[in-house]
């Protein structure tokens, strides 16, 4: 039946990576001695900077010569599995929290604890580059923190004061209200997100979404349920768009089109979002996230905090020279050189104003994004994460939908990642 | 035809002929099948490692109320897609077979859904069916949820699939309707039959072989309906769950939560799903088919 060939499309691709080697490309030497690594990255705004660190170590290793390949967020993972199934990894690649553990507890990355200079790095950026076992498989690349995005331009027209670090949830609210009342656009976008949604509220209010080792959900905590109840509850204000709104424009989209006043965002977005569109310039500010009013523990500041690193695959012929070239990656040099391509904020301790220099040009003021670091909170993962993952935000998408009650629906998540994380 | 006296050498070039595509076959669809069949029998681990877990993928997929939501989601898809898929093709066909200016840019116009990608389709689909600023919604002077309401949002979906292969099955009925002898319709024009009339007694009848063979293809196209859906619907959308076809569900358990063997066996009750559809479609045949032109 020639369908079948449609259908199992994806076996097919499955079936092709045992077969053929189509898929990233290792390390060779070639006869002159040379030595040519890969580099496989999924972001090309950050193509420019990461060649620029490339171009510093090779100059200094004219043996050594480094190709930065790009492919889509997507099909980065479905590419770099493949690749590992079919032992073909590329030399270095970039390795997100969301999938090390993945890659670690199966092997596939080789320990790079040996190279790696851990004073240099704050706690969080190490535990994101951790494989279950608590050693090092990357050398971290950068971190990353969730700000309140606003638009100035709405705050004045409202007359209502901007963000600032002195903000409480209730102040949320009644800015939203304000701001909805005068000029009739949303307030604050509180949509089904986890990192860029309910996991800073819920730190904030110290609850937690994952035990401390990782075992156990924490939607049976108090903490938790009152911070979900109050983020879920912002739908049903009228300033705030509800979830089948967001089932058709991100809040990022609604906030461009000047729609919505205020939504969270990763400052990895910030770079970006105003280089493509000009007319922002001014009008997008950040501030720190606003913190809980009467937080459970804690002093009601969070917001999460995740970072990339730099690995490579277990076994790779090349080994001592991919290792050189991710200890300069890491060093300070090379941290400084990938910062001041406001590629992304150094992990690097310190080089953080390399990035903050990158937004010369913008009437921007991003210095709350490095004060909010003292409060970070690692992204949420365990070995599971993938099991639980859709699965936990198809049951929050019911509590949005009013399929479930949500009392109902946070027992239910709670059960899911329970379930998952013990098998 | 007879092969009995077909020398060796014949044999050998006939076989030499066909040895490319029985290669492709075995390599792309023959071995991957066998190999989804043994990893739905497997419990699967990331990076290709596997070990024979027997029938348990199957048990968990059968107590899952999500797999069976997606299995009647694919259905209910079918049913709103092919008669009316089907029915307005015909007519489209009719129209296009007769004498009227431009009928060639026309019949390239219906066409030019079909060539282009589905991926770009369903976005600009997407944006014309918004809620708050689609022009469908503003020219109606309406404000429905195409896409986030459960009840609503694979009509839409089913919307958009018709109109994208509308052109497709149109061109490959008027093949058949040209097929049909003019003799025909002259001898009901002489009897007094009205266009209608010969439409539903010689257009139909005689068409049927190719209209059959549509219909297969629609079945099949439609119970594996997924890129649509999949651009159509994000994955913030509340109405997911109501929205998403087996071959969604497929997509999610083997590569986003990474269960390759309960992935295997979605597959595998597709295959059976549609195998039996189409038998069912084979032994109707005998009652409205007719093959004698």
């Amino acid at each position: 039946m020639k369908n079948l060939k449609r259908l199992f499309a994806g076996a097919l691709a499955l079936g092709m990576v045992l077969t053929t080697s189509a898929c990233g490309g290792g390390s060779d030497s070639s006869a002159d001695g040379k030595v040519n690594l890969t580099f496989q990255i999924w972001d090309v705004g950050q193509k420019a900077g990461m060649e620029a660190m490339c171009d510093a170590y090779t100059e200094k290793n004219p043996n050594v010569n480094i190709e930065v390949q790009v492919a889509g967020w997507n099909e980065y993972w479905t590419k770099l599995e493949a690749a590992a199934t079919g032992n073909k990894l590329p030399d270095i690649f970039w390795m997100h929290t969301n999938e090390i553990y993945k890659y670690a507890d199966n092997g596939i990355l080789e320990d790079v604890s040996d190279i790696v200079e851990t004073d240099n790095f704050s706690d969080i950026s190490l535990k994101n580059a951790q494989g279950s076992d608590g050693k090092l498989y990357g050398v971290p690349k950068d971190k990353d923190v969730i700000c309140l995005a606003y638009n100035k331009e709405l705050f004045d027209q409202a007359g209502v004061a901007y963000p600032d670090d002195t903000w409480t949830w209730d102040n949320l609210v009644t800015a939203s209200q304000e701001i909805y009342d005068k000029t009739g656009k949303y307030g604050y976008m509180a949509y089904a997100d986890d990192q860029l949604g309910y996991w800073n509220f819920v730190y904030q209010n110290g609850g937690y979404i994952l035990n401390d080792d990782k075992t156990k959900a924490g939607f049976d905590q108090p903490a938790t349920i009152e911070a979900m109840k109050f983020y879920i509850g912002l739908q049903d204000y009228e300033w705030c768009p509800n979830q089948d709104y967001f089932g058709e424009q991100a809040p990022g989209t609604a906030f461009l089109s000047g729609q919505g006043a205020m939504y969270f965002e990763g400052n990895w977005n910030l770079l970006p979002t105003l280089q493509n569109n000009p007319d922002l310039n001014g009008k997008l500010q950040i501030a720190v996230l606003p913190k809980a009013p009467n937080p459970v523990s804690g002093d009601g500041r969070a917001t999460i905090s995740n970072g990339l690193c730099y690995a490579t695959g277990a076994n790779n012929p090349n080994a001592e020279v991919v290792k050189d070239v991710l200890k300069f990656f890491g060093s300070e040099e090379g941290q400084r050189i990938q910062g001041e391509s406001g590629a992304a904020i150094p992990a690097y301790e310190g080089l953080e104003d390399t990035w903050v220099s990158a937004f010369a040009n913008y009437d921007i003021d991003v210095s709350p994004v490095l004060e909010m670091f003292d409060y970070g909170v690692q992204s949420v993962n365990n070995a599971s994460r993938p099991e639980w993952k859709t699965k936990v935000s198809d049951e929050l998408l019911k509590i949005y939908s009013k399929q479930v009650s949500i009392d109902d629906g946070l027992a239910n998540m709670q059960k899911i990642i329970d379930e998952a994380s013990a098998g | 035809m007879k092969i009995g006296k077909k020398s060796k050498s014949d044999m050998f070039w006939g076989y030499l002929m066909i040895f490319p595509t029985i290669l492709g076959l075995i390599v792309l669809n023959i071995y991957p099948f066998i190999e989804t069949i043994i990893m739905s029998l497997s419990s699967t681990k990331a990076f290709g490692a596997y070990e024979f877990s027997g029938i348990q993928n199957y048990v968990e997929m059968f107590s899952s109320q999500e797999f069976w939501k997606a299995t009647w989601n694919s259905i209910w898809f079918c049913i709103l897609t092919v008669p009316v898929g089907i029915f307005l093709a015909l007519i489209l066909a009719v129209l296009l077979n007769t004498k009227i200016k431009g009928r060639s840019i026309f019949r390239t116009i219906y066409f030019l859904p079909m060539v282009v990608a589905p991926a770009a389709v369903a976005m600009v689909w997407k944006w014309l069916f918004n809620a708050e600023f689609g022009i469908i919604n503003s020219v109606l002077g309406t404000h429905i949820k195409w896409i986030t309401d459960p009840k609503i949002v694979l009509i839409t979906c089913a919307i958009v699939s018709i109109w994208s292969s509308l052109g497709y099955d149109a061109i490959l009925l008027l093949s058949g309707i040209q097929n049909i002898s003019k003799s025909y319709y002259e001898a009901a024009s002489l009897d007094g039959a009205s266009k209608v009339k010969q439409f539903f007694t010689i257009t139909v009848p005689m068409v049927s072989p190719t209209l059959f063979v549509v219909l297969i293809m629609r079945l099949m196209a439609s119970l594996k309906v997924y890129d649509l859906i999949y651009m159509m619907v994000d994955q913030a959308n509340p109405a997911l769950t109501d929205a998403q076809s087996l071959m969604y569900l497929f997509y999610r358990e083997s590569f986003i939560a990474g269960n390759k063997g309960l992935g295997s066996a979605i597959a595998i009750w597709t295959v059976l799903l549609i195998g039996i559809v189409t038998v069912i479609q084979f032994i109707g045949q005998k009652k409205w088919v007719n093959y004698e032109v």
